[in-house]
This record gives C-alpha cells, structure tokens and sequence, in this order.
C-alpha cells in the first residue's frame, strides 16, 4: 500500500474537515523523516557539486573569461563562435561517432555476457570476477597498458597485426583507425560491469515463464525474443541511459582518450568534453568552454527525454 | 498524534528559525574563502610549486630544490614551502589554471615560453627586473632572455636552456653497415638513413607525434631553418611560405616513407622509452637526454648529432627551457620576486653556482648565464655535453612565446599533414588564414 492510499481518503480535500482527516502516525511520520535524512546526503551532494557548478557554468558561458579574475560580459557571443568553429563541429562529430559505436556495442556484450555467466556452472564466479576485473583497475593504468599492446612493430597487438600480414598498424596513429580503436578498448573496459547490472536484470525474471514457454515449444531463441528481452526493459532503460551520458560526458571516456591520444591524431579522437577541457585548462578560455558544457548538457537532456519517451521510462507495457 | 504534537512552533522547528539557520549557513560557507585568504597572508609561506621536489623521483633533482630553498631560509624572514606537482598534471592538467582562476595560484612557479603570453596577458607575473642587478641582466645571453622580456622588464629568469639535436644508436648504426661518419647532415640523407635503419622491429627515425606544446616546440627548427617565420615583421601571418611547406612535408615524408612511427611510447620527449627501448634508430629530442641515458641506460652505446638542414638552409635548433616566475597577484609579490631574482640572477657566486650544479648535476642543460658556462668548466666541454656546448648550441634560438590559441592553429596543421596526410601547401594556408584572423584581434605582449 503507498503512502498516499494511508493518509487521504477518497473524498476531496475540499470537502474534509479537520476532524475527519487521517491523522499521520507518529512511526510513519518517523519513516518518512528517516527517508528523507537518507536522501539528504545525496540530494546535498548532487545539488553542491553539480547543480551548482552546472549553474556556474552556464552563467560563466555568457562571459569572457581569461582565467586570472577578468569577466566579460558578451552575452550569445559564445554561442556564436561555436557555430563558426569547426573543431567544435569536428568533437560533437567525434562524440556523437563514439556513442553511436559504443552504446550499442555495451549493450549486446553486456548482455551477451550476462546470459553466458548466468546459467552458473562450476567457474561461474571466476568468469564474472574476470570480466569485470578490469573495472578494480585505475583507467589510466589500463590506457597505458593498451597504449603499449597497440604501438606499431613492438607491442603484442601491433605485432600481431603484422604477423597476419597487416603490415605496420598503427591503430592510434591512424585517424582512421584511433576512435574505433578506442571504442575497442571502451567496451573492453567496461562490458563487465554492464554485465553485472543486466544479470541482475535476468535474476528477476522468474524461471517458471520460460518453463511455461518450454512447455508450448518455445526454443531459446524464442524465449529471449518474447520473455528476456521485454522482461529486461527496465534494465536495458538503464543501462542506455548511463551508457549514452558516459559516451558524451563521462569521466572515464575522458581519461581514456586523454592518456592514450591526447585527442589526436588530427583531432579524430577530440571529443566534445575532451575540446572543452583544452579549450578551458590548456587555452585559458574558460568562457568558451562553459559555454560547450552548457550546450552539452542540454543536449544530453533531450537525448534522455527522447530515450523516456521511446521506452516510457522502461516501464513494461501493462504498466 | 495531536496538532499539538505534530506543530513545528512547538518542537521549536520555525520557518524563521529554518531560514536564520540556512541564512548563517550561507553566510558561513560564502565567508570561508575571505577567512581563508586573511589567514593565508597573515605570516603564511611563499608556496613555491612546481614538478620537481619534495615528491620528485631524481634525488639530484630534489635535493638542489631543498638545497635552494634551506639556503634562502636561512637567511630571510619570508620563507619559502616547495609544492609538488607532478609532471603531467603540471603541464597538461587544470591544477594550476584553476588555482589561478579561483584566485589561489602560488606565489612563485615555473612555465616556459609556451605559457609565458598566457600568465604575462593574465597579469600574473611579477616584474623582477628591479630586483636583478645589471651585471647579472648582461650575464644572461639576449637569445636566452628575450623571450621572458616585456618592453625592457623582465618578468621570469630562466634556469636552463634544452636545445633539441637528434640522439642515434650506435648498435643500430652497425646493424644497418654505417658509422658515425654516416650521421645526416641534410634532410634528404636524413630520410635515406632512416629507411636504412628500419626494421621489422624498428623504426629509423622518431619525431614527436602527440598533440600539444612539445610537439610545436620540436618543429619550430624545421620551419626556420628554411626562412620561416609564423608571424612577419609587419604583425601579419608569415605562415604561407615555401619554409612552411617543406617543414610540413619533411615529417609527412618520414611517416610516408615508414620510417618514422605514428605513434610514440610514453612521449617524444622520452629518450628511454624509444631510442633506449629500440623502439628507434635515431631520435628528435633535447639536452636533457643525456641525463636521461646515463641514469636510465647506462650500457647502451649512443650518439649526438645536430639537426640536419634542408638544401639552401641554415643550421637552427630551438632552446626550451623553464623559468622562476613570481605572481603579482599573491601574498607577497616583492618577497616572490627577491627569491626568483636571489635564486637564479645574483650576482652572487651562489646563484652563479646554483645555476652550474642545475645543469650539470641535477639534468643535463646548457646553462642560461655566460658565467655559468664558464664556471662549469670541462663539465660543460668534455663527453656528450661537449657536442652540444661545441656543435648544437652554437644555433639555439629561444623558444617562441605565443598565445594558446596560435600555439593550436600550429598545432592542428603540424598534425594534419604529418599524421592525417594533408597537402602540406593547403594546410600551410589554411593555417595561415586562421592566424591572420587571430592576429587581427590580438591585443597582449609582442609574439616573439
């Protein structure tokens, strides 16, 4: 039972007197206190450490700023440069390629996983340990160790590309070849842990619908179609939101293109929240760059409407 | 539970109360930086940051920074605190633009040229030339001190100069049949040895290829050597130029022909990592290599030669290197000032002294005060030092100062026709348009 269906009738609030109105518990009145002082925390921390500096920043893209105290006022001016710089145009091109390469690569090899992991079996939990153990490791440990594996002639990969008669790749040298390259390394990372929220997923599915399915002939591939997949929607709502918002604005991806390319070559691996830390900490526009983070957050903001609407918020049909 | 019970009057939870309390709150949180900054210039000590000590890993490095600052303890009522930063977040991080930003830099720290218009068109330095005495400015060569110069003030002094040559591999030299007689004096035969050099394993030349400050600093030589120039006598781009084009070309070549990577390990300027590692044949980097070798690989043969030229070229390398700043803007300017001035640019034969056992004990540079090359003697003429004393430094010119956004439009040509094969004369163009645009607006300290 919620808690409105305790406390209010039916009747309309307008017409109920003081009398008649349900009196709110003294333990229910506590766990509602409780409940909210369990938030508090998090709700402090997100209003302090993001709200606010998302406020700051969108404040801060109305002025010029050198990054020693100056500000000046020059209202869209920002804005309007975006439009006439092509290396903005050039990092949304990067972040959008990324995302489009990345979510739906995290999404099947998270999945994939989960169903490979979730029938148990003797090494079940050394399987899961291994997949995700990439994610006890600092992100810039693993950059740097795939940096090494990848270099053309001398590391494992780059020599075994060559071996199969490649030639001398070089898959973050090429601006061909760097982003997706990146995307490869991004998945690796991260699938693990995308494999442990759609397992969770599938544990709450109850095994009497597949036997049922079973039952009136139903194969595997049946059963995910009709049971897995719709079942999973609220975890599939989930993990592309997370995925999409990390693809564009997530610190990992930041620290992987930062420590590994650098951006380059030629930009290729420049995306957005990679050009807008260099345009604020390495030009000193710290306007500019505030300005592109604004932008960036609204956009990520309709990108999760539309991801709402299209799914309804994950919620299963009968909902 | 009764009105009574359940009232916020009673429990003593008041809406005033609730907003006197947030509004204290507020007003205690607002009031922290002030309180903070009060506490900060009562009596507290010049931070002095940079990437090298307490937290350094070369303890020759750490003990002439503890050295310095013990020294000027010692003897002065404002003291000094080392601030560790490490490298990478120093150079390329956001420690030091945010600490500036929120009005919290350090009261002395190191940058180089590249930085110098940033800081300088920021208002951040501190004029030290009243706290230099002349004979110590005439000490400092006019290549070496100009660019930390502004309209005859100087506003940082320097603590080496890091010319860049190229180091080889003795043993891949062998391997391929050639001997130091063979060293590249032109870029054609630096291309044509390099081919010879390469390998399965290896490849025969290493020029720098990641994005950022180092990789502009390592071409400059290349687009002076044949006359260029980014920016002309007359304030405008001078970055369309035949200069331009074969400096673009040159690394493009290398990278098209495989002898060069695409690719650096840890980063061009890592001697260890690529040449020391075999990665490389021969190697684009600075002085500092020296050291580098000695500490890191000390049984590997090597060898130093100076840039080659392009045909109808002349000999030019580029001479980084950092330089103590004082900030205008902290706790104690005058104090900042005095240290950076009594540290590097005494008279003093401390100071002069500082400055050998800097170049000759801590790294390996050529020192930025003619008494210093002097007083150094033989560490600075004998051995590998001696190539670049006699051979490489002879045709340093200063690192260029220019603002960020010059240092990127150079930037992203440098990269699109060396690793994005580019049409070197488009890319010369295209870049020069978007300098003239810049330069159009530019309103700081002179681009030198």
């Amino acid at each position: 039972m919620g808690r409105s269906d305790m406390t209010y009738p039916s009747t309309t609030l307008a017409s109920t007197t003081a009398k008649d109105r349900p009196v709110i518990s003294r333990r229910n009145r506590r766990d509602w206190l409780a409940g909210y002082l369990f938030v508090l925390p998090d709700a402090l921390g997100l209003l302090v450490f993001v709200g606010l500096p998302m406020l700051l920043a969108l404040g801060i893209g109305f002025f010029e700023v050198d990054g020693f105290g100056s500000y000046k006022f020059v209202a869209f001016k920002n804005y309007a440069r975006m439009w006439h710089d092509p290396l903005f145009w050039s990092a949304l091109r990067v972040t959008v390629l990324y995302a489009v390469m990345l979510v739906p690569a995290l999404y099947v090899s998270g999945l994939g996983l989960a169903l490979l992991v979730q029938r148990g079996g003797r090494f079940a939990t050394v399987i899961r340990a291994m997949f995700f153990a990439p994610q006890m490791v600092s992100l810039v440990v693993v950059a740097l160790v795939w940096q090494i594996l990848l270099v053309e002639k001398v590391g494992a990969i780059g020599r075994l590309a060559a071996a199969i008669g490649w030639g001398p790749v070089s898959f973050l040298g090429d601006p061909n070849l760097a982003l997706i390259t990146l995307v490869a390394v991004s998945v690796w990372f991260m699938m693990g842990f995308y494999m442990l929220i759609f397992l969770g997923g599938l544990q709450d599915i109850p095994g009497e619908y597949y036997e049922a399915a079973k039952i009136d002939g139903a194969g595997p591939v049946t059963s995910f179609w009709y049971i897995t997949l719709p079942l999973l929607r609220p975890t599939s709502f989930f993990v592309l939101l997370v995925s999409i918002v990390m693809a564009a604005a997530g610190g990992q991806v930041f620290d992987l293109i930062y420590v590994m390319t650098n951006g380059g070559p030629v930009n290729a691996t420049a995306a957005l929240i990679v050009y807008i830390y260099k345009q604020a900490f390495q030009l000193g526009a710290f306007g500019y760059a505030s300005a592109m983070a604004s932008l960036l957050v609204v956009m990520l903001m309709l990108v999760t409407l539309l991801l709402f609407a299209l799914t309804r918020g994950g919620r299963f049909d009968h909902d | 539970m009764t009105d009574r019970q359940t009232s916020p009057a009673k429990s003593g939870l008041t809406r005033r109360r609730v907003l006197q309390g947030g509004a204290a709150l507020a007003g205690g949180i607002a009031g922290l930086p002030f309180i903070n900054r009060i506490a900060r210039a009562q009596g507290a000590a010049l931070k002095f940051w940079q990437f090298y000590a307490p937290g350094g890993d070369v303890k020759p490095q750490v003990k002439w920074f503890e050295d310095m600052v013990a020294g000027w303890n010692a003897s002065h009522d404002v003291k000094v605190e080392l601030e560790y930063v490490t490298n990478s977040e120093y150079m390329n991080g956001s420690k030091l633009s945010t600490a500036f930003a929120s009005g919290e830099g350090p009261d002395i720290f190191i940058i180089s040229p590249g930085d110098f218009l940033r800081y300088y068109n920021g208002g951040v330095l501190a004029d030290l030339t009243p706290y230099i005495d002349d004979v110590a400015k005439a000490d400092f060569p006019e290549s070496v001190i100009a660019n930390r110069m502004v309209d005859g003030k100087i506003y940082g002094v320097p603590m080496e100069v890091e010319p860049m040559a190229f180091y080889y591999s003795v043993k891949a030299f062998e391997e391929a049949g050639l001997n130091e007689n063979d060293v590249p004096k032109t870029w054609d035969e630096l291309l044509e040895v390099a081919k010879k050099l390469t390998t399965p394993n290896r490849y025969g030349v290493l020029f720098e290829t990641t994005p950022g400050y180092y990789q502009n600093f390592t071409w400059y030589p290349f687009l002076w050597q044949g006359g260029g120039e980014f920016q002309g006598k007359d304030g405008k781009s001078a970055f369309d130029s035949p200069a331009t084009v074969q400096a673009l070309k040159l690394w493009q070549d290398a990278i098209k022909s495989g002898a060069a990577p695409r690719q650096v390990l840890s980063g061009g300027f890592d001697i260890v990592a690529n040449l020391g590692a075999g990665y490389c044949a021969m190697q684009n980097v600075g002085v500092w290599g020296i050291s580098a070798m000695d500490n890191n690989a000390k049984n590997m043969p090597y060898g130093i030669f100076k840039l080659p030229t392009p045909a109808n070229g002349k000999y030019v390398t580029v001479g980084g290197g950092w330089a103590f700043v004082a900030n205008a803007k902290g706790k104690n300017p005058e104090a900042a000032a005095r240290f950076c001035a009594w540290a590097l640019a005494s008279k003093d034969q401390d100071s002069i002294q500082r400055v050998v056992d800097w170049c000759t004990v801590a790294k390996s540079d050529m020192p930025p005060r003619n008494s210093a090359l002097a007083a150094g003697g033989a560490a600075f003429t004998n051995g590998k030092m001696g190539v670049f004393s006699k051979e490489v430094h002879p045709g340093t010119r200063a690192e260029p100062r220019v603002p960020p956004e010059v240092y990127k439009i150079i930037s992203d040509a440098i990269q699109a026709a060396q690793l994005g094969g580019a049409d070197p004369q488009q890319t010369a163009t295209a870049a020069s348009q978007q300098l003239d645009a810049f330069l159009a607006s530019y309103s700081g300290a002179p681009i030198l």
